[in-house]
């Protein structure tokens, strides 16, 4: 009996540890890092209680394993066995129908949790999503902006309806708690309610190839004021770019190039298109060519025909329909880049 | 040694390597008259490499000469039922041998070849996460046709499926070899398929490794279309590895269900069955079933590659997520394969060393079973996120949460049994107490995973892979190495050295812990799964710092293991007889086991695991009936 | 080997399910004709597959007792039969897998290219093929090596007109039709590719069947099977069936269920 009265005393114990123990480590009270979302409440909350749990449950086997092995040790030279228990029915009924509770119950609070977090305003703001290998691009209907940031006002529902231009992408905003797959083929649909002000970043988390690790885009959420402002200066700068070089620039944000060319020299995926335009480039197959309009349409409308050295092969570029027009504009703009 | 290159090892690799040169140049050829590219990037084309490496395996199987006793049958020649091994030493280990003893620790040994290769893997990407920023894996280098971060993709995709064939090689080792034995069998019901399983397995690991030198891919080992659709020819050679490693879990898991029911010793009732066996027959059913899915959707991409079938392809009405339901269909349950036998490891080992029956024989064993088939229904809790039906993820959710009942119980009824037993600790005590806890956390943590809010959260973050690490490394590793210093007696005649295998416990648990630890940590600041560099702005560069020192002293350890391995081998110290005082049928006969294993067949008087009892014994060797003789 | 039954009442039984089986198909293909009527085409899949695994099959030979001695042929032949279901059980999953794919990707369509007459004729010749083989079995079990031989033949000579009709004459009629490998649109679903992926994997079962069929036949030819001892010849006459099953469920699959959709 004494045995039981101990170990019973070292599982609260050992609870009471592991819960802070988790918690000074900053595990336990609510995920990391901050919630920055009305959907982040619910799901801490979860996460809180399963915390709790779980350092019950781990206490529960782990310290009467501990204390057996201490106390119910083979002496030195000792050669006997332990007492003859076979089972006992009532027990493991116990044990069987005691987790089965906790699993309901848990169950029951993540179809719950699920339930708030899925709740929709119909008054949301919508804004499209593009995913491409490995740039985000959105896209506010309603303004008629196109922008690689996600500006959102505060404590305003908005569902990004997204969609995916080759592979599967996931968003994923860790502030936010939530993670959705944008699957090609489809539209897929992410609500949130951001609650708190700030710079974020939504983290491509499917693997989708070479650079899934660089597939980040920015996201600022700001007071309605804020926001408005960024909208009005979205526009004014469409407006302003009508020129050939303008409409370059925004076509290499639609389509996503500037997520493995750079324009300023820095090595990405891609080679830099600083300095390219005219320049002398070297081809995996050690001839050179000269980067003269031809060249970069070619490299536009099919990536395979000339490798660049340095560069695998097949290209992880994919190649893009775009018209006569479009890719005037985008040389037009690549020039500009010395 | 030096029968190396005469022995059916050297000369399959042989025959594989023409195979696969007479599969390539063959569609090479064909391409060429039909005026169509000939050669490519990795210089044959991607049809080229899939049927080469195709060719290669067979040619790998009838070279090696594992299936000649099967084409004598075809052509109506009959063949002993044994074969005697002529082999000696490590040859017999590169021969083919129909000795389930014998295959069993050809199985350990690949599969510890292919821990110690997956391992290397994740040293080389640990050592580049250890800090921010790409260190040596950057953008300009360039080695397999691959630059850095894509080799990065290549090694951890890699990692993770050569280490799951491994687990599954692991098992069969063990199944293999002690299985027969416990049961009291002679060998296994089918000794050639028995042999076929695992050879069948070599040209698989070899078809593995070739994804990497041709291009990588850089999918992850789940695959995912419509990456996995245009990712480089490496793909289709990971895509053939697997299936064909399937096959080699297939037939062997159908041989051991059959063994199980067709060999048992007299009076072995089901009740009264060593638990291990319990655990194998719940690991066959999942392997014998299951696996054909993972091959058919590995498959079906592979079609879509060469072909254009366009099951996955939007453009062509296809649906992404259909393979994603296929995968994980075999998937999920086949991490219950992962840790059901080592669990069983657990269970037989723990009243050995604790002088006390296992508590609650009959509800352990059907926990198997239970997890096993609970463990079909659960396999959307992957796909939380994929965008498949909305309300399915509850129906899953529930279903998912339902396996931690009768894993419960299995925990509950080792702590019983721990309870007032007289406990020693040596090696394979230790693994088997390590294991128990680390599977602990392990299964601990996958409720929250389950759960789809938080899910939502933690999904493809380094929690999951903290999560898994702890699950894989508490259901299978320890074990693994609980089996391997627990029979290495049996197998060897010599034990292993305590004090060496103590200082690997010692050494890799606790590294194991700040690794797995870790990974949970990182993962709930944001530190996504499968990304070659991360964001210093997590803060969380030093943590990473400390996960790859963990990483490299597990390496260590396993190090130190190995040594010991090989010394003991060769000068470990005699033990001939029982050595851990087991009532197991296996211990009761002189080791190294005799070829033929019992010289006297056994017949069960008794429960398997009544320590404690004073003259309650297991089983009773049956004297030979001197009237009958012939 | 005890017979429970004498030769001609074996063989009568072989003809009688045959009979079953062949209305149940005409049946289906009307109904399918004519109605809608999904669950009522699975209840006659049902129905024949049950025939199919119990009368030519013989699934209960699973139950059979046959003695303790392990070294003894009878032992080993009913460890061999367990071994081979286990291995169909199996392959199972794998047709149900591609049963799975066709549901998901084309749901409630069928691709129109297909030619109804060809469906039921090979799926015809199928059926009389595992008639024949019951037959020649049949005749094995009672030691007639050369009934059996000559069934055999005839089952082989089936078998490989299907096989070569579904590659070309089926095949080729679809393509020419419009269902290509790679036809299919968003609104259509893959229907090329599940059609030729679900028949492909199947006529390879085909073929391996016919081999096993060769082989033997081959060693029948050579005497080494008698009324005791034919467990070869049980396995491949198993398997057999086992491959006509499979498209007793893939023939209304691919050609009754759903509303017809031009590709072209
Ligand atoms: C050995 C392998 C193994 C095992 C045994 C498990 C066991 C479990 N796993 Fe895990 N899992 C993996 C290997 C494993 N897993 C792998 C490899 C992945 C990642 C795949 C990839 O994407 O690459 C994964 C991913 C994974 C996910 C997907 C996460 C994501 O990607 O978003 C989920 C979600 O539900 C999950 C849940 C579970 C659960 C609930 C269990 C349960 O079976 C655990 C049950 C055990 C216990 C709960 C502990 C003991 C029980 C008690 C003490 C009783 C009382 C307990 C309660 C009442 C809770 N796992
Ligand atoms: C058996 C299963 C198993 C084992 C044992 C391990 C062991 C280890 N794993 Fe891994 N891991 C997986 C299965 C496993 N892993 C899976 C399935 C994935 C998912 C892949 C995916 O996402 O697709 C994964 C992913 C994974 C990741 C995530 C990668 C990413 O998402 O980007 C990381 C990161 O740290 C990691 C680390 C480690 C480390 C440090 C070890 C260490 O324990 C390794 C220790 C080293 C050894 C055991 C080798 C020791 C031997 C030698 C050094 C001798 C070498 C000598 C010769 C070759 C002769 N693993
Ligand atoms: C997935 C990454 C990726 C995207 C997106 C991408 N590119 Fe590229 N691009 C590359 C790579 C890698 C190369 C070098 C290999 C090659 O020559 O194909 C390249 C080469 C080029 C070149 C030749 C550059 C040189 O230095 O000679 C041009 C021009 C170019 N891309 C333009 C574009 C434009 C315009 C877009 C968008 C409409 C775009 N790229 C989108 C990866 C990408
Ligand atoms: Cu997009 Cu990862
Ligand atoms: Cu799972």
């Amino acid at each position: 009996m004494i045995h039981f009265v101990i170990v019973g005393l070292l599982v609260v114990v050992m609870t009471v540890l592991t819960y802070f123990g988790l918690d000074a480590a900053g595990l336990a009270d609510q995920m990391h890092p901050v919630a920055a979302s009305a959907q982040s409440a619910s799901i801490d909350q979860l996460w809180h209680w399963e915390v709790m749990v779980v350092s019950f449950l781990f206490s529960l086997i782990v310290a009467p394993i501990i204390y057996s092995l201490i106390v119910f040790r083979q002496k030195k030279g000792e050669m006997k066995d332990g007492e003859h228990m076979e089972g006992n029915t009532n027990l493991e009924i116990g044990w069987t129908v005691g987790p089965l509770i906790i699993v309901v119950v848990f169950a029951y609070l993540g179809a719950y949790s699920l339930g708030e977090v899925r709740r929709v305003d119909p008054e949301a703001l919508v804004i499209n999503v593009k995913a491409r290998q490995f740039t985000w691009t959105f896209e506010y209907p309603e303004y008629g902006i196109v922008s690689e940031e996600l500006h959102l006002p505060v404590d305003k529902q908005v569902v990004l309806k997204m969609e995916s231009a080759d592979v599967i992408h996931s968003f994923w905003v860790p502030e936010f708690r939530l993670k959705q797959d944008i699957v090609p083929g489809r539209v897929t649909e992410y609500r949130v309610t951001p609650t708190l002000e700030g710079n974020y970043k939504v983290r491509c988390t499917e693997l989708c190839g070479m650079s899934h690790y660089s597939m980040e885009g920015p996201i600022v959420v700001s007071s309605q004021a804020d926001y408005d402002a960024w909208i009005m200066e979205q526009q004014a700068l469409a407006a302003a770019a009508q020129t050939p070089e303008g409409q370059g620039k925004l076509l290499t944000v639609r389509n996503g190039c500037i997520g493995c060319h750079s324009v300023d020299g820095t090595p990405m995926t891609g080679p830099t298109w600083f300095n390219l335009a005219g320049s002398e480039v070297a081809l995996a197959d050690g001839t050179t060519v000269i980067a003269d309009d031809a060249f970069l349409a070619e490299s536009i409308l099919d990536p395979n025909a000339k490798i660049v050295a340095g560069f695998q092969s097949p290209s992880v570029m994919p190649p893009y329909a775009l018209t006569d027009e479009e890719i005037a504009n985008l040389i037009a703009y690549i020039k500009t880049l010395k | 040694m030096k029968g190396f290159f005469s022995s059916a090892l050297a000369r399959g690799l042989f025959w594989q390597l023409i195979g696969t040169l007479v599969g390539a140049g063959l569609v090479t050829g064909i391409r060429a008259l039909m005026g169509l590219t000939a050669t490519d990037t990795f210089f044959f084309t991607e049809p080229a490499w899939v049927l080469g490496g195709f060719l290669g395996v067979l040619f790998f199987l009838v070279g090696s000469g594992v299936t000649s006793d099967w084409i004598k049958w075809a052509r109506g020649i009959d063949t002993p039922d044994h074969h005697e091994d002529h082999h000696t030493g490590w040859d017999k280990y590169a021969n083919v041998s129909l000795d389930h003893k014998v295959i069993g620790i050809q199985y350990t040994l690949v599969a510890l070849a292919l821990i110690s290769i997956g391992g290397l893997f994740a040293l080389i990407f640990r050592a580049e996460l250890a800090a921010s920023q790409l260190q040596f894996l950057t953008l300009d280098i360039k080695l397999f046709g691959q630059n850095g971060p894509q080799l990065y993709n290549t090694l951890m995709s890699l990692h993770g499926m050569i280490m799951i064939v491994s687990i599954l090689l692991g098992i069969s080792g063990i199944i293999n070899y002690v299985v027969p034995l416990l049961l009291g069998a002679q060998d296994m019901a089918f000794p050639r398929l028995n042999a076929f399983s695992y050879w069948i397995a070599v040209p698989a690991a070899v078809l593995l490794l070739m994804s990497l030198v041709l291009g990588g891919f850089d999918t992850g080992w789940t695959g995912y279309p419509p990456l996995s659709a245009r990712a480089p020819v490496g793909m289709q050679m990971f895509f053939l590895g697997v299936f064909t490693a399937g096959w080699s879990s297939i037939l062997g898991s159908l041989n051991v269900l059959v063994t199980v029911v067709r060999m048992r010793s007299k009076g072995m009732t089901a009740m009264r069955m060593p638990i291990l066996v319990w655990a194998a027959i719940a690991t066959s059913l999942i392997a014998l079933t299951a696996t054909q899915l993972i091959g058919l959707s590995f498959q079906s991409v592979m079609f879509q590659r060469l072909f254009g079938m366009g099951f996955y392809d939007a453009a062509k009405g296809g649906n992404p997520v259909l393979f994603q339901h296929l995968f994980w269909f075999y998937s999920h349950p086949a991490v219950y394969v992962f840790i059901l036998p080592g669990l069983g490891v657990i269970s037989e080992l723990l009243p050995v060393f604790v002088r006390k029956p296992l508590f609650g024989y009959r509800w352990i064993a059907m926990s198997s079973l239970g997890i096993a088939l609970v463990g079909f229904v659960v396999w959307a809790h992957h796909m939380f996120t994929s965008g498949m039906n909305e309300y399915l993820r509850v129906p899953f959710m529930y279903s998912t949460l339902l396996v931690a009942v009768p894993t419960g119980v299995k925990f509950f009824s080792w702590v019983a049994t721990l309870w007032k037993g007289k406990i020693s600790t040596p090696t394979p005590m230790l693994f088997v107490l390590g294991g128990i806890i680390v599977f602990l956390m392990g299964g601990l943590s996958g409720p929250p995973n389950a759960t789809v809010s938080t899910d939502l959260h933690l999904h493809d973050t380094y929690f999951i892979v903290g999560h898994f690490h702890d699950t894989i490394f508490g259901g299978f590793v320890f074990p693994f190495f609980a089996a391997i210093y627990y029979w290495f007696p049996k197998a060897t005649g010599r034990r292993m050295n305590e004090t060496l295998g103590k200082i690997h416990f010692w050494l890799m648990t606790p590294s194991f812990f700040v690794l797995t630890f870790g990974m949970m940590y990182v993962g709930l600041l944001g530190m996504r799964r499968r990304i070659a560099d991360y964001d210093p702005a997590l803060g969380i560069d030093s943590a990473h710092l400390v996960l790859t020192i963990a990483g490299f002293l597990i390496a260590l350890s396993v190090l130190i293991f190995f040594y010991n391995f090989f010394k003991s081998i060769k000068s470990g110290e005699k033990a001939e007889g029982n050595v851990w005082n087991s009532r197991s049928p296996e211990w009761q006969v002189p080791s190294p086991m005799p070829v033929h294993n019992y010289e006297q067949p056994f017949e069960v008087v008794g429960e398997p695991y009544d320590y404690g009892l004073k003259d309650a014994g297991y089983v009773k060797f049956i004297e030979p009936d001197k009237g009958t003789h012939k | 080997m005890s017979h429970s039954q004498d030769k001609s009442s074996a063989l009568g039984q072989g003809v009688v399910i045959f009979v079953y089986l062949a209305v149940l198909t005409v049946l289906e293909f009307f109904v399918a004709v004519s109605f809608e009527a999904v669950p009522l085409l699975l209840v006659v899949a049902v129905i024949k597959a049950a025939l199919v695994m119990y009368y030519y099959m013989h699934i209960y030979k699973l139950n059979q007792e046959d003695g303790t001695d392990e070294h003894s042929y009878e032992y080993k032949t009913g460890s061999n039969r367990l071994g081979l279901w286990l291995f169909l059980l199996s392959d199972a999953f794998v047709f149900g897998g591609l049963m799975v794919m066709r549901v998901n990707l084309l749901g409630n369509t069928r691709p129109e290219a297909l030619n109804q007459v060809l469906g039921l004729l090979v799926t015809a010749v199928l059926l009389v093929s595992s008639f024949f083989m019951n037959r020649g079995e049949t005749a094995m079990a009672h030691g007639d090596t050369k009934s059996f031989m000559n069934n055999t033949l005839i089952t082989f000579v089936l078998g490989l007109g299907f096989f070569l009709g579904v590659i070309f004459v089926e095949w080729p009629e679809a393509a020419h039709e419009g269902l290509t490998v790679f036809s299919g649109t968003p609104a259509t679903g893959p229907m090329g590719g599940v059609f030729y992926f679900m028949t492909g994997m199947h006529a390879f079962h085909v073929l391996t069947g016919l081999i096993f069929l060769a082989v033997v036949w081959n060693n029948a030819r050579k005497g080494i099977y008698t009324a005791e001892k034919h467990w070869g010849v049980e396995a491949a006459a198993v398997y057999w069936h086992f491959v006509d099953l499979v498209w007793i469920f893939f023939y209304p699959a691919l050609y009754l269920i759903g509303t017809a959709v031009a590709l072209k």
